[in-house]
């Protein structure tokens, strides 16, 4: 069939179609859609989700940005002037709805009779007595110290709440814009999980678009340098561009969004896309040096008659390994695996039909110098020490594995999930800094709200959401927590004198709660209620903001509260942004797995029908478990988090390790089959085949390191990842392998 | 002969467009006379409705008198029970900041409130305590946009501008749109634009009715907060012009009766 269609009037479609393939498919990514926003693809059912949704329904959606100021007196006039002037400019404009900082606080307090309702800056100081009496005042405000300024007056936050309706990028401009026009030179920070997503969304998909190129054009020199030949390099490169051009543009065409896990698209394709080419290349090669004398249609032809089969096999298998991402709870992450199927095929496709219908018509090139006597490369030495450590060491290199993946195990304990995504970011990064800041100096940056149901003027109801804010409070992890109850208290202690009973007490009898709430309502913003409570006075939340270095503080805050929930009898659950991540983040780690056992199992079951033993299936996992578990294993070791991306890339472990095998297994079978014995059949296969494993490793590993130029962490974690499995898989398939079958040769070759 | 036409028309249209400003003026000043009161007494139902049309209704009776520069208030809830006898009492002083108490029944106490910042809201509604009172004529600009004729009334529509950007931050509003009757000078409708001329609110005033001293009262008000949705509304179900009220009925002990 391959040969047939290589003849003449059919060659020019193969070629033809596969370019006008890729041009087409280059044109919807101009409508190409990027959803930052993951959480909106987990299930309908999850309940955080739920629980958050019902809470913004009443209570509004909070995605603020925040901005931390420092200067050496944050009440010096011009630090003060500057974020006044900050805060009218962004009130004034539409982009956003609120902004709450000192200067929209309020100082409310209770002095002999009297009952203070000011501004927390009626003024700002004009010389040094009254910045000290500002200071002591703002001291005394529990609206604005501590929340607000920092004790050491050297920070000001603003939160800063954008209108619906406006993009991420305008939203984070326009405020950059505003600030750097009036802060001018002076320091200050961004956070905000709004900030974060703009900042992972344009820079690192930035830095990724510019950089693939250049990992391709790494990839070509490297080609080209182990080829020795222009083919070598244009041909499998071809069939890479192609096919991952052609994935990337499915994306938009079947309607599917770009999000962080579509990254995965590219990366897995550049990974896996010239395998196969490479396989063709080297095999011609191979073919050409030992029959210098034969045409390229007979070059050609016999080349395609030994690889064809594997390179189909290969790609099927890791089709199906793919395909494991279907089971994937998470729809971005199905639709990668869908598209990278797609995309995987198309390459196979190409690498059959596309890339020998343009090799035949070329001239016959030189013999390769791998091929000739004494003129070996740093690969061919490579591989010929690697066959000879797999034929006369294997059970030193087993044990060394063994303890390679004991070690990997125990790094796996050690494997924390992620719930801080800003450490995606460099610690030199902006979000880390303010994020830094926030948790030394302010009450933290994860904020979660406890809904309460009742009739909240009721005092059982408000005593109790004191009861909840005083036992939070005592933990050390908590920096504010605010409510309807926390506001009723401000009020008793500015209505009533430091003698009286009422005084800093929530009052026991309804009406009075209510007449509090009446007279704030006349005399302050009704507005400032409106985040605690609800229009009827029927549900109310008490919100905590805390810090959480790790999941296990993080865990330990939610157990409290839930605890608190389950045996009151107005609290009822509590829901945030941070619990709707962190169960993002199981669901995608936990779908990791379940879809990496799915591509196993299939894995297996292809290699055994393939090769007509269980065993050999079995064996055909070795790698992929092994890389796998070290990929996971280093990372536990490493300190790196496992979170959304690094999570995924375990599948490209699948993609690659599985190629890799095949392509070992089926040499040296044939090797066998042809009369050669063991030894003879990995020395042979190592020094063949294992070039085209080779070349093909580590061309995909120098072309990743490019990731190292970005300046951000996460692609750089990324590079790292890739490149430790690629390794792995690389040395799995030429040391690893052999040695096991060094010892264990039935499990390839019958017994005659 | 040519600048001879020039500086008719030009005369002609400067003298108009004073005509213009000077008719602006007078049209609101006639109006402030038909409806506005120096000393009234009412009770009044407030309903403030949320964007989902939940409902919180307050009744109040509402004192006010003019005595020399200050306009004394008292206001005291009737219902809901839980804040009945919850009474305020302002002096709002033209020259400087309000005097303003309040009294809690559950704490038997009256406590002076201090407070640098005017509230926006009227008791939490959307009407503006700005809505409420009547407007320093100096703060704006005037301007008669033209007439419109709505169920067969017609109607000038004229338009107030504030003079400084400190009053359009005090005021929280750039400019209001009035629709105010031909023949009776009564205003109909109130519309409130923002900087960046936006419609932010809506009023109108319907129901008016004649009070004893010839000058009129809208019995119902409405106002509509075209950016959250909401919508709060006054109905006076009595009035009466109180000439005869003596200072001292503003005290704070009155306001714990």
């Amino acid at each position: 069939m391959i040969n047939k269609l290589l003849n003449k009037p059919y060659r020019y479609f193969l070629i033809v179609i596969p370019v006008l393939l890729f041009v087409g498919f280059l044109i919807p990514l101009r409508n190409a859609k990027i959803n930052p926003d993951l959480t909106r693809y987990l299930p309908q059912d999850t309940e955080s989700k739920l629980n958050l949704e019902k809470i913004e329904e009443t209570f509004g959606h909070n995605d603020p940005i925040i901005i931390i100021f420092e200067s050496d007196d944050i009440l010096n006039k011009s630090s003060l002037e500057k974020i006044s002037a900050i805060q009218d400019s962004l009130t004034d404009s539409p982009v956003f709805s609120d902004v709450i900082s000192i200067f929209a606080t309020k100082n409310i307090r209770g002095d002999e009779g009297f009952m203070l309702v000011d501004p927390a800056i009626k003024s700002i100081p004009e010389n040094d007595k009254e910045k000290e009496e500002l200071r002591q005042e703002i001291k005394n405000n529990p609206l604005a110290y501590k929340l607000l300024i920092s004790e050491d007056f050297r920070y000001a936050v603003m939160i800063i709440n954008p209108e619906k309706g406006h993009s991420d990028s305008e939203i984070v401009s326009k405020t950059k814009e505003t600030i750097n026009k009036i802060w001018g030179s002076e320091k200050y920070y961004m956070s905000g999980m709004l900030y974060l997503r703009e900042e992972i969304q344009q820079k690192a998909m930035r830095d990724l678009m510019i950089l693939m190129p250049l990992a391709l054009l790494v990839m070509i020199l490297f080609l080209y340098f182990s080829f020795r030949e222009k083919r070598g390099v244009v041909l499998p490169m071809l069939v890479v561009i192609i096919s991952t051009g052609v994935s990337m543009g499915l994306m938009p065409l079947l309607g599917y969004e770009f999000s962080i896990i579509a990254v995965l698209v590219p990366i897995l394709m550049i990974s896996v896309a010239n395998n196969y080419g490479v396989h063709i290349v080297s095999k011609y090669q191979e073919l050409n040096a030992a029959n210098p004398n034969d045409n390229m249609d007979a070059l050609v032809t016999k080349s395609m008659k030994s690889v064809a089969n594997p390179v189909l096999l290969t790609g099927l298998t890791t089709i199906a390994g793919v395909l494991g991402l279907i089971v994937h709870i998470m729809l971005p992450a199905k639709q990668t695996g869908i598209v990278c199927s797609i995309g995987i095929a198309l390459a196979l496709i190409l690498s059959l039909y596309f890339l020998p219908a343009i090799l035949i018509g070329m001239k016959k090139g030189k013999i390769n110098k791998s091929f000739k006597e004494n003129a070996k490369t740093f690969i061919d030495k490579l591989l010929v020490k690697a066959a000879h450590i797999s034929v006369n060491k294997p059970k030193n290199v087993i044990i060394i594995f063994s303890l390679i993946f004991a070690i990997s195990v125990i790094g796996i304990f050690r494997l924390n999930v992620s719930i801080n995504n800003e450490k995606m970011m460099s610690k030199s990064h902006d979000i880390r800094k303010s994020t830094k800041i926030i948790n030394e100096h302010f009450g933290g940056t994860k904020y979660i709200s406890v809904l309460f149901e009742g009739d909240i003027k009721d005092p059982a109801v408000i005593s109790e959401m004191d009861e909840l804010e005083q036992l939070l409070k005592s933990k050390k992890q908590t920096g504010s927590v605010n409510s309807l109850s926390s506001i009723i208290k401000i009020m008793s202690k500015a209505l009533n004198d430091v003698d009286d009973v009422a005084y800093n007490k929530i009052p026991d009898s309804r009406e009075a709660i209510a007449q509090y709430i009446e007279f704030y309502n006349m005399s302050g913003d009704p507005e400032d209620f409106e985040k605690f409570v609800d229009f009827n006075y029927t549900q109310a939340v008490v919100s905590v903001q805390f810090r959480a270095e790790n999941i296990k503080e993080f865990n330990s805050i939610i157990l409290e509260i839930q605890q608190f929930c389950d045996k009151s009898e107005y609290a009822k659950y509590q829901a945030g942004i941070s619990i709707v991540e962190k169960d993002m983040a199981m669901s995608i780690i936990n779908g990791q797995i379940y879809s990496l056992a799915l591509a196993m199992i299939t894995i297996i079951i292809l290699l055994w029908i393939i090769f007509k033993s269980f065993r050999t299936g079995l064996l055909g996992t070795v790698p992929l478990i092994f890389t796998i578990t070290c990929n996971f294993g280093l990372m536990g070791w490493a300190g790196i988090e496992l979170d959304i991306a690094t999570s995924l890339l375990s599948s490209i472990a699948i993609g690659i390790g599985v190629d890799y095998t095949i392509h070992l297994f089926w040499r040296i079978k044939s090797e066998i089959e042809n009369g050669k014995n063991i030894t003879e059949a990995i020395n042979i296969c190592l020094t063949t085949t294992g070039r085209g494993i080779a070349i093909n490793a580590i061309s995909v590993i120098l072309g990743f390191s490019v990731l190292f130029l970005s300046g951000i962490l996460i692609l750089k974690t990324f590079a790292f990842l890739i490149i430790f499995s690629l390794l792995l898989c690389l040395i799995c398939a030429l040391v690893l392998v052999p040695s096991i079958l060094k010892i264990y040769p039935n499990i390839i070759a019958k017994k005659n | 002969m040519k600048k001879l036409i020039i500086l008719i028309y030009t005369l002609t249209f400067l003298s108009m467009s004073l005509l213009n400003a000077q008719d602006a003026k007078e049209i609101v000043n006639n109006s402030t006379k038909a409806i506005m009161s120096d000393a009234m007494e009412m009770t009044s139902t407030l309903k403030i409705y949320d964007n989902k049309g939940n409902v919180r209704t307050r009744q109040v009776k509402n004192t006010t008198k003019k005595f020399g520069d200050a306009t004394k208030t008292m206001i005291k809830f009737l219902s809901p029970a839980d804040v009945q006898g919850t009474g305020m009492l302002i002096y709002d002083y033209e020259e400087k900041d309000d005097d303003m108490w309040v009294y809690l029944p559950s704490l038997k106490k009256t406590r002076r409130i201090v407070s640098s910042e005017k509230s926006s809201s009227f008791m939490g509604s959307e009407f503006s305590n700005s809505d409420m009172s009547k407007p320093k004529m100096s703060d704006y600009e005037y301007k008669l946009l033209g007439t419109e004729t709505i169920n067969g009334k017609e109607y000038y529509k004229i338009e107030s501008t504030c003079k400084s950007p400190e009053i359009e931050t005090s005021e929280n509003f750039k400019r209001k749109i009035a629709y105010i009757e031909k023949v009776t000078y009564l205003p109909y409708k109130t519309e409130t634009y923002d900087k960046d001329n936006k419609l932010i609110k809506t009023i109108t005033m319907t129901d008016y009715r004649k009070q004893t001293n010839g000058k009129y009262m809208a019995y119902k008000m409405v106002a509509e907060n075209n950016k959250n949705g909401r919508k709060s509304e006054i109905i006076i179900t009595s009035f009466v012009t109180t000439s005869s009220l003596e200072e001292n009925y503003f005290s704070t002990s009155n306001l714990e009766k």
